[in-house]
């Protein structure tokens, strides 16, 4: 008599498993399953769009949280979250000395959680102030500048003044008491240079006070200028990391 | 022999003692760092929506350039700059030393360039004491130069001198005539503008025809005009310079007289703790400790309503 070979009995988690992970429409977004062996582990890092900026591997001591304080990653985390805010902001803001304080005010009353975008911004744009400051405290203490990163950490530096200005720009657009001081004291330390700092500063303010044109230039050199250039020296920076061989190792 | 060396090291030790083949010492970054990432980041998705649910962004009045709010105030990150302008010339606090700084700063690898330390918390010899005598020089170093620039030894003296409960007037306003003053043979080291302004400085010194002395036409420039106040120039200009300048130099050179700085990370070491340490001191002055008229004070943003 033959013995027939009688069909496995899966339980209801299997079954709620392979409806949800294996069915066309998630295969065609993922196209392996989870990853559970080395190989499709290190290719599911090296295929995939967003994760490939990683290497496949990674020295032990780098996945020590004391060893980095993930502050690099933390910059660029909040670099994004400061995107995606500052694009909702974007929606109610309109750059007119006229507009913008009153935009900014309706935004934190009318428009529902628009205090909390505002918020989130503001408090992202201090927290990345002081995560790039730290990340760069922490790349000096672990010794991580040295050959071959010297030119990284120079890309390094360039990335710290442009995160002091994108959150200087930014400082102005509420048009309130406290921007249109604070750019005012900012921009007249430029002025004080020699030669060139009046010149500069003009260009800059776009007139001999703070007012309309300043807030313009601002807002662009906020929105777009700044975080293109901002972008690009990112791009360059972690394309560095991989290509100088990842994060520095004890010799 | 062989009993007497296993004395000297446990098993394990020689285990250890093995070099690792390389493969050893990596881990899969799926998913060992990916989900490490993931975490950081929902983690600190909470705190900022908390942080921001809580605490409201600050929104004064809408901008008036009619009305100056006392004071006024650089964003944070730039009060330590704003901090320096209160005791040098403008060009030299707002352009000069952020400029310089910064290019320092670019140049640390091309100065540090050996391979020792790489990869590891302060791993050189000497290392943290670098690191606490910078912060700590920097500190207080930074600290005392503000107090002078501020007067502060002065009130200190007179406070020494006469007890913490006298004023140096009498109930009915008139000038207590026991009260201490601070020397007048001294007057010069109230603070470091009054070199300029207490001392009997010779008339020519403070309006030295500069221009006279350049050949402007010989060398094919405009003709131009300037006169030089030389007191001016020696507290807003050399002394600060020299200040900046000399005290790093002067601690790094004391640090390798006394054998605590010896190769050029521990110098770098010293230097970045010290200018950090100098750069969060300036910032908490500016920020917390100016009030109005920008005088040594305790102040908060939320005051100015």
């Amino acid at each position: 008599m033959a013995v027939t070979e009688r069909p496995e009995r899966h339980s209801l988690g299997d079954r709620l498993y392979d409806a949800i992970f294996s069915n066309r429409v998630w295969r065609s977004i993922f196209r392996s399953g989870y990853p559970n062996t080395p190989r499709n582990q290190m290719l599911a890092v090296a295929t995939n769009v967003f994760l490939h900026l990683h290497p496949t591997r990674i020295h032990r001591t780098h996945v020590k949280i004391t060893h980095t304080f993930c502050l690099g990653g933390l910059s660029f985390f909040l670099f994004l979250g400061l995107t995606i805010s500052g694009v909702l902001l974007m929606f109610y803001y309109v750059p007119s000395v006229d507009r913008a304080y009153t935009d900014v005010l309706a935004l934190q009353t009318d428009v529902r959680f628009g205090q909390l975008m505002r918020n989130m911004h503001r408090w992202m744009a201090h927290g990345m102030v002081l995560t790039v400051l730290m990340h760069m405290m922490r790349v000096f203490y672990t010794g991580a500048y040295k050959p071959p990163r010297e030119f990284n950490w120079v890309v390094g530096v360039v990335l710290l003044v442009l995160t002091l200005l994108l959150s200087f720009t930014g400082y102005l657009l509420p048009w309130d008491q406290l921007a249109i001081w604070a750019i005012t004291v900012g921009t007249n330390m430029v002025g004080s240079a020699p030669i060139l700092g009046e010149p500069n500063r003009f260009v800059l303010v776009g007139g001999f006070q703070v007012g309309q044109n300043a807030l313009i230039r601002f807002y662009t050199l906020h929105v777009i200028g700044l975080p293109l250039m901002a972008a690009i020296f990112m791009t360059v920076h972690f394309w560095r990391i991989r290509r100088d061989g990842g994060l520095a190792k004890p010799l | 022999m062989a009993t007497a060396r296993s004395t000297q090291m446990p098993a394990s030790e020689a285990v250890r003692g093995r070099m690792r083949r390389q493969r050893e010492e990596e881990l899969l970054v799926w998913p060992d760092l990916v989900f490490v990432e993931f975490i950081c980041a929902v983690v600190f998705t909470i705190m900022l929506v908390i942080l921001s649910v809580l605490v409201n962004a600050v929104l004064l009045d809408q901008a008036n350039p009619a009305v100056t709010p006392n004071p006024s105030k650089a964003p944070w990150y730039f009060l330590n700059l704003q901090e320096l302008l209160l005791h040098m010339h403008p060009a030299l606090a707002g352009v000069v030393v952020p400029t310089i700084a910064l290019i320092a700063l670019g140049a640390i690898p091309y100065f540090d360039n050996d391979h020792e330390g790489q990869g590891e918390w302060l791993s050189t010899p000497r290392a943290w004491p670098n690191v606490i005598v910078g912060a700590v020089v920097g500190v207080f170093g930074t600290l005392a130069l503000i107090f002078f620039d501020a007067s502060r030894h002065v009130d200190f003296y007179e406070w020494m001198l006469n007890g913490p409960h006298r004023v140096p007037t009498l109930p009915d306003g008139a000038p207590d005539p026991t009260y201490i003053h601070w020397p007048e043979a001294l007057n010069w080291l109230r603070s470091l503008r009054s070199l300029q302004t207490q001392v009997a400085w010779p008339a020519w010194s403070t309006n030295v025809p500069f221009s006279e002395f350049i050949p402007a036409q010989l060398i094919g420039i405009t003709d131009f005009e300037v006169h030089l106040n030389l007191p001016a120039i020696l507290v807003e200009q050399i002394i600060p310079t020299t200040t900046m300048v000399g005290l790093p130099l002067l601690l790094s050179l004391v640090a390798a007289k006394v054998g605590l700085a010896k190769t050029r990370r521990d110098h770098m070491i010293l230097q970045f703790s010290g200018f950090i340490a100098t750069y969060v001191i300036l910032t908490i002055i500016g920020t917390y400790f100016r009030g109005q008229g920008l005088v040594l004070t305790p102040y908060t943003i939320f005051s100015i309503e």
